[in-house]
């Protein structure tokens, strides 16, 4: 029941700076939002760990598993699929969730410039899928013995920044297509396929050595290669660094669709 | 003297052919609050956004306090306040949140004590763990009204800042309206209700079709449209702004 109260008026707010806030404010501002809700969404917290994790003992769990690649490879593939999780699945889909309740449009009349808006909740992906890799790569060391140099450690984290802007590009090429964010969320558990899935079979060739090569230069086949090459870096060779140069162009093109057909707003 | 918070001049907006906004111009005083009146699709909202920046006009110029809207959108957003006709935030994070949030992209330190001090000035300081979405509809209104006056800005937009609103929070929303004018400020705000023109606006401009079709005061509007056909067509007795509002737009049903 509505209780009539006492009005009590706002008329003097705080502190009236009345000036163009900084850049480093308003990235203080967004940063510290986006990363309370990140921490507070508990579906992106078990696509950022539980699902790799899973991924990583299910390949160490059989024998057939290993006709796919050697043990860096597996731990690759769970690496790429939490990557792909937290960007298709998490990004894509908070974003267009905010964009049909208007969250965006609340923010864009504020002085924050647009691209702040979308950096720091690309920033709260990056440092999300760093921290799926640690303990992706604890566990695997841990449980799988599957320990890396200090030289591989840091390569291999240099290769998830660059990596996750891969499937963080491919994730904002998918809100920038798809509108509605049930049709998105239907999209992108199918864009898995192609994304990751196909990736698994880019070291063996039991379906072929057509579907190998598919495989291979894949999104998902091109980040593995990069990343088992990071974790062994006596063995990068030209394949790797193909691997870093097809997924550089991935990028940049799913960027520029993410970019180009990108709307504010849902209407 | 008292300046302009608000200068609009030839503003036009199309999406694709349809022109929604064609050659809006107003004037808003310092401490006035000034409001647009007109059926659905009259381009008050596309107004409102094309000030707001969420909307590129075709053509036209905005300034707000003299800074140019268009071309230093930055400093021109600084300066004004923003309630929307349908407000969301995001669901994971609670109000008190939501506040430091909005505070600090307008450059506004603020303490806890001090974002529950304002909730509690709104008669929302026991909700600060609360979601936006849990709220009443009267406690989001507020809620929006004081994101969009945090920074103290002076000029405030709110689209429909009252529908949907039972009528007294209808009424407490209206004396926090004045209570931002008597702060100095000046609004501009978009409504459907006759009774909220009249109580609340010092002007009002009734908009159709993409055109501001005539402007003054409630009294002023009634007392110049009160002998026309149009009007007088409609009119049950003495004539009333609702009148002036028919008459002026016609009496078909807008999508």
């Amino acid at each position: 029941m509505f209780v009539s109260e006492p009005i009590a008026v706002t008329t003097q707010p705080p502190s009236p700076p009345l000036r163009a806030p900084e850049l480093p404010e308003i990235f203080r501002a967004l940063l510290e939002a986006d990363f309370t809700v990140q921490l507070r969404n508990n579906r992106a917290l078990l696509l950022s760990f539980a699902l790799p994790l899973v991924v990583l003992f299910a390949l160490f769990a059989s024998k057939f598993y290993s006709a796919l690649g050697d043990r860096q490879f597996r731990v690759a593939a769970a690496l790429t699929l939490g990557m792909a999780s937290i960007a298709i699945l998490g990004y894509s889909m908070t974003v267009a969730r905010d964009r049909e309740k208007g969250v965006f449009q609340r923010l864009r009349v504020t002085p924050a410039p647009t691209w702040t808006i979308m950096t720091s909740r690309l920033l709260v992906q990056v440092a999300a899928i760093l921290a799926m890799a640690l303990v992706v790569l604890v566990a695997a060391n841990l449980f799988e013995r599957v320990s890396l140099t200090a030289e591989a450690y840091l390569l291999t984290f240099i290769c998830v920044i660059f990596s996750s802007a891969l499937f963080l590009s491919v994730g904002q090429a998918l809100v920038g297509l798809i509108k509605s964010a049930d049709t998105l969320n239907a999209v992108g558990r199918i864009a898995y396929l192609p994304l990751f899935a196909l990736g698994l079979f880019s070291q063996s060739t039991i379906f072929g050595t057509t579907f190998e090569l598919i495989s291979r230069w894949s999104p998902g086949g091109t980040v593995e290669t990069l990343l088992t090459g990071a974790m062994n870096p006596s063995n990068w060779n030209s394949d790797t660094w193909w691997a870093l140069a097809v997924s550089t162009a991935y990028s940049v093109v799913f960027a520029g669709i993410g970019i180009r057909w990108f709307q504010w707003g849902a209407r | 003297m008292t300046g302009l918070a608000l200068q609009v001049k030839d503003l036009r907006v199309s999406y694709g052919p349809k022109r929604a906004v064609d050659g809006v111009s107003l004037d808003i005083n310092e401490g006035e609050i000034f409001g647009l009146l007109g059926p659905n699709g009259a381009g008050k909202t596309s107004t409102l956004s094309a000030i707001e920046g969420l909307l590129k006009p075709t053509s036209g110029s905005i300034l707000i306090r003299q800074v140019d809207a268009r071309a230093h959108p930055g400093p021109a957003k600084a300066l004004i306040g923003v309630q929307l006709q349908s407000t969301s935030f995001q669901s994971e994070l609670k109000i008190s949140e939501i506040v430091k949030l909005y505070a600090g992209l307008y450059g506004v330190p603020l303490t806890q004590a001090a974002i529950f001090d304002l909730l509690t000035e709104i008669h929302l300081g026991d909700e600060a763990s609360r979601r936006f979405s849990q709220l009443s509809g009267g406690q989001q209104k507020r809620l929006s009204l004081l994101i969009a006056t945090v920074h103290n800005p002076p000029l405030v937009l709110l689209d429909e800042p009252t529908s949907g609103l039972d009528p007294q929070a209808r009424r407490q929303l209206w004396d926090r309206i004045e209570g931002i004018r008597k702060s100095g400020r000046s609004i501009l705000l978009t409504t459907h209700s006759m009774e909220e023109a009249q109580s609340v606006c010092d002007r009002v401009a009734i908009m159709d079709n993409g055109k501001i079709l005539t402007v003054d005061t409630p009294a002023g509007l009634i007392e110049k449209h009160k002998n026309d056909a149009n009007v007088l067509a409609v009119a049950r007795g003495q004539v009333t702004l609702e009148d002036v509002f028919i008459g002026l737009t016609g009496r078909d049903v807008r999508e």
